[in-house]
């Protein structure tokens, strides 16, 4: 097997499609995405900006849903470990790429590191436009009145904007794009980022990216606040960090319990405790 | 406690494969060769839609899925990414075909004749044996059969429509177009398209989305020479054949640009003995590229190019839906979050009202 199981020639071009997504902040780089021994869905986009990057000297940590250890993420960690060799870690400061699905690591990234998303829908304006032809065209005339329209009918109807995670977003005030699905909560954290964040949809072969310390606003009109998910006081069971974002988990009897969903920061509040 | 639930997927991969492979475990020991000649259209389909022609890789992915065969075209697609490129071979004629098949329903008579080779279309489909009548099988022979299309004569006398020709042929594995979409992209898409899928879009032009019933021009199943370049020598060598499924369909008559009368056509093609999908993917092209010609109106699902696009891979629609089954809490949390805000805005608005 090749190192990376992808051969030269699609890194290559993987690796140019990168180049331009980051030349072009938010803007969609079309790539031919390559099949990857995951189904289509599953990851396949991320893996393939991972492994188009990736070297002997990195350190690669891989989340899902803000957990090292979900079955994607240890099925996604395997097989690049297995065709790489690389040292693998499940500490966010350790990694110099991080590959997620859905969330932002709680700790803030740093200038060495990578964090590459797995996306599902690439283009924000799908919500709105789904023919990807007519979508185009209105990126390239910055034309997000559509979207503009769905924020103020949700607002006027429901107090606020129905979109909970993959919250349009417009970076380096010119392009509006899917941040993947993240929650509200994380979308902040896009902003100014000293990390490269990359984007990779394998299904729909698509690449973008935001170079760091990059403007990224969530779309919101001036008068009305950007609200985060707001988790009424709860603390972490576990840690008692109340500064992080929290899953509701049901135990055998029924009862909620609540916890750290980022388990790595979790661990090191952990840590520092006892210490 | 509850918390590590989620934790722990090493071991529960693990075990899960352990599982999968006990359930799957008979299936291991059918013999390749055994599987070759005995699920033939199972091994057609795989190689088609995994596009990788090797039915002996597609045995392999068979019994690996015991039987599952989206999911055997997704072993084949995935190890083809791993396979360096050669290059392109030398655009293959349809009608150089050795047929082992040909139909064309829209003549009473074509040259070289009907020859309807291996099918069970004539079957009466029961599981009980009727009683049977001895008949002598004529013997086929093993002459080479190479028959034009039978649309050729009316292609010489230039009564079909001819779409420009692409400069350049688009490479989907290598770069993947925006729209507008070159025809020899959406063809090599639908090309590996999923069978159900291609037939589904296409149904819904034969039954009353776009008003489409073509005839069969000709169908043809049969083999064709691979024809490489040597890399060194700088010749011409046959490097081997394929097995593949070819149709012209025939739709409605229209004037062209320059005001003439045509006949319009759409093309399929694909691995191995796939007449229904091939069929289906010449309906669509017909549909796609002759919109306009039908008695329908342009806005259906079948005429819409990014519909076909982006809808007719069999690898990428059930592994999306597959992803499914991965967790999606962090989503749901924020998604309920929002669900109950917005519910107490709708109670205060409610209240405010009264």
């Amino acid at each position: 097997m090749r190192y990376a199981f992808l051969d030269e020639e699609a890194k290559k071009e993987i690796r140019r499609a990168i180049l331009k997504a980051i030349a072009i902040p938010g803007y969609i780089v079309s790539f031919a995405s390559r099949e990857m021994p995951v189904a289509r869905g599953w990851g396949t986009g991320g893996l393939q900006v991972t492994l188009s990057l990736i070297n002997e000297k990195d350190i690669l940590k891989v989340i899902d849903q803000g957990c090292d250890g979900s079955v994607n993420a240890v099925n996604i960690r395997n097989f690049i470990n297995s065709v790489t060799n690389v040292e693998t870690t499940t500490s966010t400061k350790e990694a110099t790429i991080i590959q997620t699905r859905h969330r932002v690591p709680e700790l803030e990234l740093n200038e060495n590191q990578t964090l590459v998303f797995q996306v599902p829908m690439p283009d924000i304006l799908e919500t709105v436009e789904p023919n990807t032809a007519k979508a185009k065209i209105m990126h390239a005339n910055a034309d997000y009145s559509k979207l503009w329209v769905l924020l103020y009918e949700d607002t006027s109807l429901y107090g606020d904007s129905r979109i909970s995670n993959r919250y349009p977003v417009i970076v380096n005030k010119r392009y509006a794009m899917d941040p993947s699905p993240i929650p509200k909560y994380d979308t902040l954290k896009l902003n100014n980022c000293k990390a490269l964040q990359l984007f990779g949809a394998g299904r729909e072969k698509k690449i973008y990216a935001i170079p760091p310390y990059t403007k990224v606003k969530p779309l919101k009109f001036e008068d009305r606040e950007f609200n985060i998910e707001n988790f009424e006081g709860k603390v972490c069971e576990k840690c008692g960090s109340s500064n992080s974002f929290i899953d509701e988990v049901y135990d055998d009897e029924g009862k909620v319990h609540y916890y750290c969903n980022d388990t790595d920061f979790c661990d090191c509040n952990l840590k520092e405790g006892e210490e | 406690m509850a918390y590590y639930a989620i934790k722990g997927g090493e071991e529960a991969i693990k075990n899960s494969l352990d599982f999968y492979k006990k359930l799957t475990k008979k299936a291991q020991k059918i013999k390749d060769e055994d599987l070759i000649e005995a699920f033939t259209f199972s091994i057609d389909k795989v190689i088609s839609e995994g596009s990788l022609y090797s039915k002996k890789l597609a045995s392999k992915a068979i019994k690996r899925s015991a039987g599952d065969l989206l999911n055997a075209s997704f072993f084949l697609r995935a190890h083809r990414s791993s396979c360096q490129r050669v290059g392109p071979c030398k655009t293959l004629d349809v009608n150089e075909m050795r047929l082992h098949r040909r139909i064309s329903s829209a003549f009473k008579d074509i040259e070289g004749g009907q020859l309807l080779g291996a099918s069970n279309d004539y079957e009466i489909k029961l599981l009980v044996e009727l009683k049977k009548e001895e008949i002598n099988i004529e013997d086929f022979g093993t002459s080479s059969n190479i028959i034009k299309s039978a649309l050729t004569p009316l292609r010489e006398d230039n009564l079909i429509k001819k779409l420009p020709k692409e400069k350049t042929t688009w490479d989907i594995t290598r770069s993947f177009p925006t729209a507008p979409y070159p025809r020899s992209a959406l063809l090599q898409v639908m090309s590996r398209g999923e069978s159900g899928t291609l037939l589904g879009f296409s149904y819904t032009s034969m039954r009353g989305y776009g008003d489409v019933h073509p005839t069969i021009g000709d169908l043809r199943v049969g083999e064709l020479d691979i024809k490489f370049t040597h890399p060194f020598l700088k010749k011409e060598v046959k490097v081997g054949s394929i097995e593949a499924t070819a149709v012209e369909s025939v739709g409605t008559f229209n004037s062209d640009e320059n005001g003439e009368t045509k006949l319009t056509t759409g093309f399929g093609f694909c691995f191995g003995k796939n007449e229904t999908k091939a069929i289906s993917m010449s309906i669509i092209d017909l549909t796609l590229y002759n919109n306009s010609y039908s008695v329908g109106t342009e806005q259906i699902v079948a005429a819409d190019f990014e519909m076909i696009m982006h809808h007719v891979d069999g690898i990428e629609s059930f592994g999306f839906c597959n992803h499914y089954k991965l967790p999606h809490y962090v989503t749901f949390q924020t998604d309920y979050q929002i669900f109950k805000s917005a519910k107490k805005y709708a109670k205060e608005k409610e209240e405010k009202l009264k």
